[in-house]
């Protein structure tokens, strides 16, 4: 690499950032003409009225993040071989993910006419109660969410913000390498996964800028205006098609660094032993990892908790099964998945194992990514690959942002209080809904409260242990009610909150299990395994065993969800 | 989780599902079972099993231990979703959807149940 190139790059992922947000803004207004030709409003805006092909269901439904596309070389580098065994789960993802659900949620999301999860949960179980807990409990899982992401994403513009704009504001920031500031996007974008494997006694990343930060606030800005443009005017097909092409980009940056890194490193066992060597630990070749029991063996039965099984119960897959166009789109999507999986996440294993031997020693380990691909790609495509992410980042917020705006307009705004409302009022809702909730999330990211640090790191296990047990129950338990669901919610929110809190708190008083990268964010490992095997197996218990304890539900109501045939719905 | 029979549980969407679900558990029990026992035997420090870099075995530069506890799993798991989905799952009609008829019931008040 010679010494223009860190410009050069730095140039790049300016214009590839400024190239995502415009193909962004051009999906949006392309979703938006597609959903003008469609019949109902509601079901266009919120699911695509229920049209998505393989490629997207496999590509949005369950695919590795860009944060965790960020995160994960992070750890492999850090820890060598065994965190392909905290990946590796992904082998399974496609069947578990789309097959063991995917049939029977689209079925009873036709039958029960529902557009959004807590329709579905309201419709399914006859419980309005139930739909309700649904709603504030996504609201506020992913509103919080909405926040760390909004504050990643306003980051990174302002690090890839060109110097003259940084001198105009006041705010550049010499010293800084093209390097550095990639690796501090890399960072920016990372999400609750790595974060909670990487999880250090560092201060959370959001509180690192405030409003007084004017290129900050300029980074945010720009990006909540393209977010929440797009994602209000073109919804869920925009959401969709984005999420889409940042997939592609990163899976094209996969299959272009694999060979360059292997060429460059001298084969893959080169890495292997620099690794050894580096680390001083021959666990680097083997488990649970170099330095410190990174991943023992409950851990690696825990990940495939977390991946294969907790991936079912997100909101995000939930709504995208109910949005399927057909059974024959299922299965392909399946078969999608699982090329894509292969071909992805094994050459990343090997790709930076081997940046051992490209790039030895480096003080810190999430700068990797970005280094390596400034190493052996052309600038342009460096900026590319690199700027994916930030794709995933603008793809992760418009997909949340409408499961919450869907969740304020249909079943509060549409549910509660305008039932009367007419499609063109629905409509108008809508828009303003999402961008309300966009404008609010923005404001709250300028300055967001400590706290939801909390809550952003143990969201995704939390929801996992909300939402899979009444899914489950719901699409194959005759006997299950809208009592048992709401138990099964709350024990299994209750109980992961619970082991995180533990965790925070052993962690604040110099407590380390010596188990996963330990930190101050680091759950309690109750024997060994992770949160999400007790939220979920505990959500499961306490929703069977209320049920069974409760009122049955009628029999007019299984026999519309069970029965052979789908009679008009009648309940007045 | 044991679903109960009854006089509707000839729905053929219901049946393919849970022979769905049912496949996919089991899928999932046995390579959780056969990736973390194999890692655990093969490539896991442990007491009685110190590994050093001379106990490596690399097969096309990987580790021995990962090439047949991750690698080769991964590949066989990837062959088995593919056929399962390409040639074992069934397609199924889901049925005529609602999404209308309920926009009406809300419309008119009676998307009405008792509170829980």
């Amino acid at each position: 690499m010679n010494s223009s190139e860190p410009v050069q790059a730095e140039l790049a992922t300016f214009l590839a950032l400024i190239l995502f947000m415009v193909i962004s803004l051009g999906l949006g207004v392309v979703a938006n003409y597609v959903g003008r030709v469609q019949s109902g409003f509601l079901k266009s805006y919120f699911l695509g009225n229920r049209s998505l092909g393989a490629f997207a269901v496999a590509l949005t439904a369950a695919v590795m993040s860009g944060g965790t596309f960020l995160g994960f070389p992070s750890l492999v580098y850090k820890y060598g071989w065994v965190v392909g065994l905290w990946i590796c789960s992904y082998m399974v993802v496609p069947v578990t993910v789309l097959g063991v659900l995917g049939k029977r949620i689209g079925q009873l999301a036709r039958r029960t006419g529902a557009i959004t999860l807590p329709d579905f949960f309201r419709e399914r179980f006859a419980s309005p109660l139930l739909g309700l807990i649904t709603s504030i409990l996504v609201i506020l899982f992913l509103s919080c969410n909405l926040v760390a992401q909004f504050k990643g994403g306003g980051l990174i513009l302002k690090l890839v913000l060109p110097q003259s704009v940084h001198a105009m504001l006041g705010t550049a920031e010499p010293g800084k390498s093209a390097a550095d500031k990639m690796s501090a996007v890399a960072a920016a974008a990372s999400d609750e996964a790595t974060t909670k494997a990487a999880a250090t006694a560092e201060k959370p990343k959001y509180r690192a800028n405030t409003w007084e930060d004017r290129a900050y606030v300029l980074g945010l800005v720009v990006f909540s205006i393209t977010v929440i443009f797009y994602t209000a005017y073109g919804g869920f097909l925009a959401a969709i098609w984005t999420d889409v092409f940042q997939s592609l980009v990163m899976a094209l940056g996969v299959m272009i660094l694999f060979p360059l890194a292997m060429n460059a490193a001298g084969g893959i066992n080169a890495g292997t032993l620099a690794g050894i060597s580096q680390t001083g630990d021959d666990s680097y070749a083997y488990g649970p990892g170099a330095v410190r029991a990174f991943h023992p063996i409950g851990l690696a039965v825990s990940f495939f908790v977390m991946w294969a099984i907790s991936a079912m119960g997100q909101p995000s897959t939930l709504v995208r099964l109910m949005a399927f166009r057909d059974t024959r789109t299922l299965r392909w999507s399946i078969i999608y998945l699982t090329i894509y999986n292969l071909l992805i996440y094994v050459p990343l294993i090997m790709i930076f194992v081997c940046a051992r031997q490209i790039l030895p020693n480096l003080a810190k380990s999430d700068e990797v990514m970005p280094r390596l691909v400034i190493t052996l790609a052309n600038p342009y495509i460096a900026g590319l690959i690199i700027a994916a992410p930030f794709g995933a980042v603008m793809s992760t917020v418009s997909g949340w942002l409408l499961i919450i705006s869907s969740g304020i307009v249909r079943d509060l705004y549409q549910r509660f209080y305008r039932p009367q409302a007419t499609e063109k009022e629905i409509e108008r809702a809508s828009y303003l809904g999402t961008v309300l909730v966009g404008v609010i999330v923005c404001l709250i990211a300028l300055n967001p409260p400590e706290y939801l640090q909390l809550i952003v790191v143990f969201s995704s296990s939390g929801m996992a242990a909300s939402f899979l047990a009444p899914a489950a129950y719901g699409a194959f338990w005759r006997r299950a009610n809208g009592v048992g669901m709401i138990a099964a919610m709350l024990t299994g929110a209750g109980v992961t909150l619970g082991l995180y809190a533990l965790g925070m708190f052993l962690a604040s008083t110099g407590f380390d299990s010596g188990i996963g990268a330990g930190g101050a964010l680091a759950p309690y490992y109750l024997l060994g395994l992770d949160p999400c095997v007790w939220g979920i197996s505990s959500s499961f218990l306490a929703g069977a065993v209320v049920s069974l304890k409760t009122k049955s539900p009628s029999e007019e109501l299984v026999e519309r969800m069970f029965g052979l045939d789908t009679p008009p719905l009648s309940k007045g | 989780m044991m679903p109960d029979k009854s006089s509707s549980a000839e729905d053929p969407v219901y049946l393919n599902s849970l022979k769905d679900a049912r496949f996919g558990m089991a899928f999932w029990a046995i390579a959780t079972t056969t990736v973390c026992g194999l890692s655990y035997f093969l490539g896991y420090q442990r007491a009685g099993q110190k590994l050093t870099a001379a106990d490596i075995n690399p097969i096309l530069g990987i580790p021995g231990w990962f090439f047949f506890s991750v690698l080769v799993p991964w590949v066989v798991c990837s062959v088995v979703c593919v056929v399962y989905a390409g040639f074992i799952m069934t397609d199924e009609d889901l049925g005529s959807d609602h999404t209308e008829a309920l926009e009406q019931e809300i419309h008119e008040g009676k998307d009405v149940h008792e509170l829980v």
